[in-house]
């Protein structure tokens, strides 16, 4: 039918700003649902590694295993090899010990405390069997003072005093958010409707500057300024708009209901995502792409034949449900 | 505060290390100074109080007389056979703990013997070992800094006050016992049950002696006119005419007693302000008078006498003693006991008649005996005092009676050998006295012959349970009004009354049936002691001449000079602890008040700090008059701001008696009402949270919730998991519950960092929206982000200790039969054994692997018997999986091999659905569901999901204004990076210049503001979208930061789950119970609801297939249940003669009516077939008709 191409979207994106861990986009041309499900995937749904399994021989810390085993799994691991690599359930190459390199990374930590000062166990202490999987490691940077900055000693795993002495083995495996929160590579994705800001420039010609002055700064974020020069009104960052509405409560309050018109575009969404390290923050933005289209491929092959499920491996396992 | 200098001792002169700070010693001082007192002092003044024994030898006529003196008792030390051969021979607190032992010291004392007045022979006598307080003048901690501490495996913050017995951590519970030495006048009508003549009218007064010894003195008023003294003895009350005390007490005139009487008859109109005196009252000085004479009584020899006589058999004075002799003695022991000169008892007496006589004619009204003004505080020190008195006297009156029995029986003993009478001192164990101590601190019971002038003999002690640190403090703080008032049908003694403001927390009570007789004391309150500011012993002697000195130079006249019609209204009697020392004229008294007030805070002279002055001024047929001192022990104390020129601004001690006649203005800068009268207060509270207990007041913005949830939020928050010790590694308590990343709430009171609570987090702040979110949050259920949990948020532990001593299971005589080991032990295992299959989770000493994790039947201890070779395993119990956090052996000494050790085992509690959490104010919930954080919603701008999502339906009723304002000043302190001062009342600090531009401002406006500056909305709300469809949710979300407490109460602990299982023997009924594998009831109502359904099918599943299902034959033709019986009979004799198998047939007979014919199997509860039964044990028969209907 041809009122069914008139349908298809050709969604854009624009990059805005782009960091390590750090994107900003806008999405446009595609449905609210769309966008939901890329941020959904992105913080579910995005492989990551991470520790999670840990066989500890030696622990004389204040902390006792199962706390310590915890905090391990909470660093994020560099995990750019997450998507090429299996499941470890799925893996056929090892028996599910994890020692095998398609599915686990095998990482160790042997310290112990022989000063009197404390001695703190950072992620820097773990060593790892594979150069590309280590922990995040934000910041390198070094104080003036060649003190180490807070950031640049790592993520503190438990301190020891004298005496006291920390020896094991820990596997990091593939996972993802849902199974997990250690496995989530996103700290945070969040995505707003673009705001589109009229301005009934009549209406507002009533307004006394002081009016006009009191009536911007009723906006908790600054969307609005006076301009010093013509003294209107104009809008300087829409995108600051929180559909919060305090404007047009006070604009009501003030008698002059329409001052401004505000709509919220369904088609077109600013998003914002942050990582957590363990993967470039664009890279989980195509990764969750990635994945999306997979499934969907899913959904439609699934329809056809009844071996398509299998035939997608670890897919159909994300289709019945997330392999939970 | 000069209590400065004894904490400084209690601290010892650490450095800058982690120490208690002053205020939570502070909290502790009533246990550990009143203990203190106990050792150094209370127990040598009772020692010298006691009634020594004489013994008289009926032919030697040789008399031995026994007291007992110099007690003493040593600091804490190892048996002799516990440590042989280590250097420290100190027993520490943490090895109590850990090995169930008790933290005791040894009690010796001197016994005296002396013949005749010859030579004293001291016998130094061990009356066994003590238990010694943690922290006292006796610890081995006491002085110690936090490094120190820690290195003697204890807290940094140990703060003490409490005994360790057998390994648990006990105290003694602060009691409210009546005022001592305060005359009240009281009304009951339970009096009249003393006689015909007994009105419902009386005044009493508690007198406690220098060493904590007390007896109450009641002296009731009679419908005659006269007036009878009582007063227990063995738990037995003796009424004695008033006249006849008064008149054995001092030689005088039967017209002074009258003249003193009617001193109080003035000439004044009866409405007069104070008059106490009507035209009745020389007619009743005549009663009194002519009551002594109907005896034929008239001189003070003849009284002694007759007293004397009708007491002789009651108390134990030697045969010696004439019969004047023990009249005095009743007086000196019975009779105002405070008092030692019988002339100030003499004044003291006359005084209650006045009040009396007031009283009955309704000139002075009742005092109220349930109001705090006429309480004072039994201290755990005064407690043991008086009891190790009692016990230690008990003993020596039994080694006399021993003595006088062996001397009845063989006339051949001689008193005068030593060691006769040594084997007849070792007869009468004294070691029994500390055992008694030992019990009385193990199952809180009195055992006592005289009850000690106590009310109650149970409940006097407490385990104080380190479950989280504020429900350990609550233990030290609370006070209880005695175990007689809980049993009590009327509610007017639970009720909060004016009096107790500023001493006793409004807030922190619970609710149920303690509620109102548990109360817990203010932070501020102390207890006064028998110390002064200094720290130095007070002297009474010094305070009294100090006090008198001051008031004779403002116009006191003193009491020695003997004068008539010095009474009210124109003159008011001075007391000082009980005791008259002198008169003043009325207007005389405000300025001598307010220069006593001065001398307290300048500390003048011996006037001490703490000295209660109570002026009570003349009312018309109000309280009664006059002006009361007390410099005891034992008191209340709070501080409060002096106005008065002089002194303004000093801090001034104030007890529960003077604060109700004393004008305390709040620190608001307002009248507070009294618009014209507010020029009178001479004081000002130092802090609105003055009056909240250490738990109330570390509720933030509690003065913005309804009254009730701040009341929930003390109970809360001492049953909040959170951290019980910093010392867990070194502690054997049965169970302890830990969360595992506490934080330190962002919104809290000045109170939080004051007593130094980041020491011990309780909670989490959690991420809380408020909205009807999924339907789970209805009804008070609350959603988690199951990511947060997963990330750490309230996952936590239990602690569970095991002993294991092997020396319970020895039978007395036997060599060590039972060692810790596996079976293959010591070389190999034995022949034929079978193989050892529980290596991997013991050991070969026997005991676990630390770390090794254990799941239900694992074994975890092995016990061998080295004479039969077997193993005996200990097994998990329970569904839950546990590890091997730590074991130790106990109590080992270096010959004898492991006897005992104790295996504390952690289990893992992360939140699961039906765990209970709670906010600080009162809003409890439970975790409904753990929600995936990709289908919470988020926040469009920061892109934050809540942590925690509550239903907004949680607010309205219960109006916790508090947690609303706390989660959005959370938000700015979150924001800003700084803490939230959420003190209750802020506004009424007048000294807080900080928020004192704007005053007038909400908090609303002034966190919304806040809110607005950093791109927020200004009233907390924020836009969300919904994770599912990620459409913007149609409202606004109130969504902020507050604190939450996981509560102890979790599912795993309570579910209770069953299909078939564990049946009750008798009945064949399903048990109950959760530890058995029971089920729950199903009771009567459940039944009606499933017949109200017409659920017949379901109801004879529940309750007849799935409980006591059975079958039972019925003798159709006499109808009997239990006449059937099986037997067993022989097919045919002849196939039996051929040896055929399996000949043999079951039938079922009656037996009475002797056939196996109609008989029919017939389903019915078992129960019933029992029913029968026991009919017929009762000679009831049961017939049951069978039919096909």
């Amino acid at each position: 039918m041809d009122t069914v191409t008139s349908y298809t979207r050709f969604p854009t994106v624009r990059i805005r700003e782009l960091k390590d861990d750090y994107i900003k986009f806008e999405l446009k041309d595609t449905d609210p649902s769309i966008a939901n499900a890329l941020r959904r995937i992105m913080i579910a749904e995005v492989p990551t590694l991470a520790i999670d399994l840990v066989e500890i021989e030696t622990n004389s810390s204040v902390l006792n295993d199962e706390f310590l085993s915890h905090r391990l799994g909470l660093i994020p691991l560099k995990s750019e090899r997450a998507m090429e690599m299996r499941l470890s359930r799925d893996c056929d190459a090892c028996d599910g010990d994890g020692s095998c390199m398609y599915c686990s990374v095998e990482f160790t930590l042997n310290v112990k405390c022989t000063s009197d000062q404390t001695l703190d166990v950072t992620s820097h202490d773990l060593i790892s069997s594979d150069p590309s999987v280590v922990p995040v490691d934000n910041n390198l940077a070094q104080d003036i003072n060649g003190f180490d900055a807070p950031e640049a000693r790592g993520i503190l795993i438990v301190k020891l005093r004298r005496g006291q002495e920390l020896k094991l083995r820990a596997i990091a495996r593939k996972g993802i958010g849902k199974d997990h929160a250690k496995w989530s590579p996103a700290a945070t994705v969040a995505f707003q409707f673009e705001p589109e800001i009229h301005i009934n420039e009549a209406l507002m010609e009533s307004l006394s500057l002081e009016e006009k002055k009191e009536w911007v700064d009723s906006c908790p974020t600054k969307v609005f300024e006076v301009d010093p020069q013509t003294q209107q009104v104009v809008v300087v960052d829409a995108e600051a708009y929180t559909y919060d509405e305090e404007i047009l409560k006070k604009a009501e309050a003030m008698g002059k209901t329409g001052l401004v018109d505000i709509i919220s575009r369904d088609d077109s969404f600013i998003f914002t995502v942050e990582s957590t390290g363990a993967i470039q923050a664009s890279q989980m933005f195509i990764n969750a792409i990635e994945i999306l289209k997979t499934k969907l491929d899913a959904v439609r092959l699934s329809f056809d034949t009844e071996e398509a499920d299998d035939q997608f491996g670890e897919l159909g396992a994300h289709m019945r449900g997330g392999g939970m | 505060m000069g209590k400065a200098k004894m904490n400084a001792a209690r601290m010892g002169s650490g450095g800058p290390e982690v120490v208690a700070p002053e205020q939570l010693l502070d909290l502790m001082g009533p246990h550990i100074d009143s203990f203190d007192y106990f050792v150094n002092r209370g127990l040598q003044s009772a020692v010298q109080n006691m009634q020594s024994v004489e013994v008289v030898h009926p032919v030697s006529n040789v008399n031995l007389r026994m007291w007992l003196d110099k007690p003493v008792v040593n600091r804490p030390m190892k048996d002799q056979k516990d440590g042989a051969l280590s250097l420290d021979q100190r027993l520490l607190p943490t090895e109590c703990r850990m090995g169930g032992l008790s933290y005791r010291g040894s009690l010796t004392a001197d016994l005296c013997l002396q013949y005749a007045s010859g030579n004293v022979v001291r016998n130094s006598m061990s009356f066994g070992r003590m238990p010694i307080m943690v922290k006292s003048s006796l610890c081995h901690l006491r002085g110690l800094d936090g490094r120190k501490m820690v290195a003697n495996k204890e807290e940094a913050m140990e703060m003490g006050g409490y005994f360790i017995c057998n390994g648990i951590e006990r105290i003694i519970r602060l009691l409210i016992i009546p005022k001592r030495n305060l005359v009240v006048g009281v009304k009951r009508a339970t009096f009249k049950n003393r006689g015909s003549a007994y009105s419902d009218k009386a005044v009493m007064i508690r007198c406690v002696k220098h060493d904590q010894s007390a007896v109450t003195l009641r002296m009731y008023y009679l419908n005659t006119g006269g007036s009878n003294l009582g007063f227990s003895l063995r738990k037995q009350e003796f009424l004695i005419p008033v006249g006849l005390i008064i008149k054995a007490l001092v030689d005088t005139s039967d017209r002074e007693i009258y003249e003193q009487l009617i001193s109080v008859q003035s000439g004044y109109d009866k409405s007069t302000k104070g008059v106490v005196g009507s035209q009745f009252v020389s007619q009743r000085a005549r009663i009194i008078l002519e009551d002594v004479q109907r005896l034929n009584l008239f001189t003070r020899i003849q009284c002694l006498q007759y007293i004397g006589e009708r007491f002789k058999h009651l108390l134990d004075v030697p045969a010696s003693y004439s019969s004047a002799k023990v009249g005095e003695k009743v007086l000196e022991d019975y009779i105002l006991v405070n008092l030692d000169n019988p002339r100030d008892k003499f004044n003291m007496l006359i005084f209650m008649l006045h009040k009396l006589f007031a009283l009955a004619d309704g000139l002075a009204s009742p005092d109220n005996a349930d109001a705090l003004q006429h309480h004072e505080i039994l201290l755990p020190g005064h407690l043991l005092t008086i009891f190790v008195k009692e016990r230690m006297q008990e003993w020596l009156y039994r080694v006399k009676a021993l003595l006088v029995k062996e001397i009845e029986d063989k006339p051949a003993f001689n008193l005068q050998d030593s060691t006769q009478v040594q084997k007849i001192l070792e007869k009468v164990p004294a070691s029994d006295v500390s055992k008694k101590v030992e019990y009385l601190l193990n199952t809180g019971n009195l055992v006592t012959q005289s009850g000690l002038d106590l009310q109650q003999s149970t409940g006097f002690t407490l385990v104080a349970e380190k479950l989280n640190f504020l429900r350990y403090i609550s233990h030290f703080r609370s006070v209880h009004r005695g175990a007689f008032f809980a049993t009590l049908r009327t509610t007017l003694v639970r009720k909060l009354l004016p009096e107790s403001w500023g001493f006793m927390c409004p807030v922190h009570t619970p609710d149920g049936s303690p509620c109102g007789l548990l109360n817990h004391l203010t932070a501020a309150c102390l207890i006064s002691t028998d110390l002064d500011a200094r720290g130095l012993v007070r002297q009474p002697l010094k305070i009294r001449k100090a006090v008198t000195s001051e008031l004779v130079s403002v116009g006191m006249l003193p009491s020695v000079l003997s004068m008539a019609r010095v009474a009210p209204p124109d003159f008011l009697t001075v007391h000082l602890d009980g005791r008259i020392i002198g008169h003043m004229r009325t207007l005389d008294i405000p300025p001598a008040v307010a220069h006593l007030r001065h001398c307290k805070v300048a500390k003048i002279a011996d006037i001490p700090s703490d000295l209660e002055v109570a002026y009570v001024p003349c009312t018309s047929a109000g309280a009664y008059p006059g002006l009361f001192l007390f410099s005891t022990p034992g008191r209340m104390l709070r501080p409060v701001k002096c106005l008065s020129p002089q002194d303004k601004g000093a801090l001034e001690l104030i007890g529960p008696y003077e604060q109700a006649y004393m004008e305390i203005k709040c620190p608001d800068g307002t009248d507070g009402g009294t618009t014209g009268i507010s020029s009178y207060a001479t004081h000002e509270e130092t802090h609105a949270l003055a009056m909240l207990s250490v738990v109330a007041s570390l509720t933030p913005w509690s003065d913005h919730n309804q009254s009730p949830r701040n009341m929930y939020q003390c109970q809360m928050g001492k049953q909040t998991m959170g951290t019980p010790c910093q010392a867990l590694q070194f502690r054997a308590d049965n169970k302890l519950y830990r969360i595992q990343s506490p934080q330190t709430p962002v919104a809290r009171t000045e109170n939080w960092a004051k007593f130094n609570v980041d020491q011990f987090p309780t909670g989490t702040n959690a991420i809380v929206a408020v909205l009807a979110y999924t339907g789970y949050d209805m009804e008070d259920a609350m959603i988690l982000n199951k990511s947060a949990v997963e990330r750490g948020m309230f996952h936590g532990q239990i602690y569970k200790t095991e002993t294991i001593d092997l020396t319970r299971m020895r039978r007395k005589g036997d060599g060590i039969v039972n060692v810790f080991a596996r079976s293959d032990a010591a070389g190999g295992p034995k022949r034929g054994a079978p193989p050892v299959q529980n290596s991997n989770f013991v050991d070969t000493d026997g005991l676990p692997y630390i770390g090794q994790t254990l799941v239900e039947n694992n074994p975890y201890c092995s016990v061998l018997n080295t004479v039969t070779g077997n193993a005996k395993m200990s097994k998990l119990k329970g569904g839950d999986r546990a590890v091997v956090d730590f074991v130790a052996a106990v109590g080992t000494g270096p010959k004898e091999p492991m006897q005992k050790v104790s295996i504390r085992m952690r289990y893992g509690r992360n939140p699961v659905i039906g765990d209970k959490f709670s906010s600080r104010h009162g809003q409890k919930g439970v975790l409904s569901q753990q929600w995936p954080d990709i289908d919470m919603p988020f926040s469009a701008v920061t892109g934050m999901r809540p942590d925690l999502i509550i239903n907004p339906h949680a607010f309205p009723s219960r109006m916790t204004i508090g947690m609303l304002l706390e989660s959005m000043a959370a938000k700015v302190g979150i924001l800003k990076g700084e803490f939230i001062n959420a003190t209750p009342f802020q506004k009424c600090a007048a000294d807080s210049k900080s928020s004192h531009k704007n005053k007038d401002e909400s908090l609303v406006d002034k966190y919304g503001k806040q809110l607005k500056e950093y791109g927020f909305n200004y009233h907390g709300t924020e836009v969300m979208y919904s994770g599912v469809l990620g459409t913007e949710l149609t409202c606004e979300i109130y969504i902020g930061c507050v604190y939450y407490q996981r509560l102890r109460h979790m599912v795993g602990d309570k579910y209770q789950v069953r299909s078939t299982g564990a049946v009750n023997p008798v009945t064949r009924q399903p048990v109950k119970g959760r530890k058995f594998g029971g089920g729950i009831r199903f009771g009567e109502m459940e039944r009606d609801s499933l017949l109200a359904h017409g659920a017949a099918y379901l109801l004879h599943d529940r309750l007849h297939t799935c409980s006591d299902y059975h079958t039972a034959d019925i003798c159709v033709r006499c109808g009997s249940l239990l006449s059937t019986t099986p037997v067993i009979q022989q097919k045919s004799s002849a196939a039996f003669a051929m040896g055929l198998g399996s000949s043999k047939e079951s039938k079922v007979i009656c037996r009475v009516c002797n056939s196996s014919r109609d008989i029919e199997l017939v389903a019915m509860p078992y129960v019933f077939r029992y029913l029968a039964s026991e009919l017929a044990a009762m000679n009831i028969k049961l017939t049951l008709t069978i039919g096909n209907g």
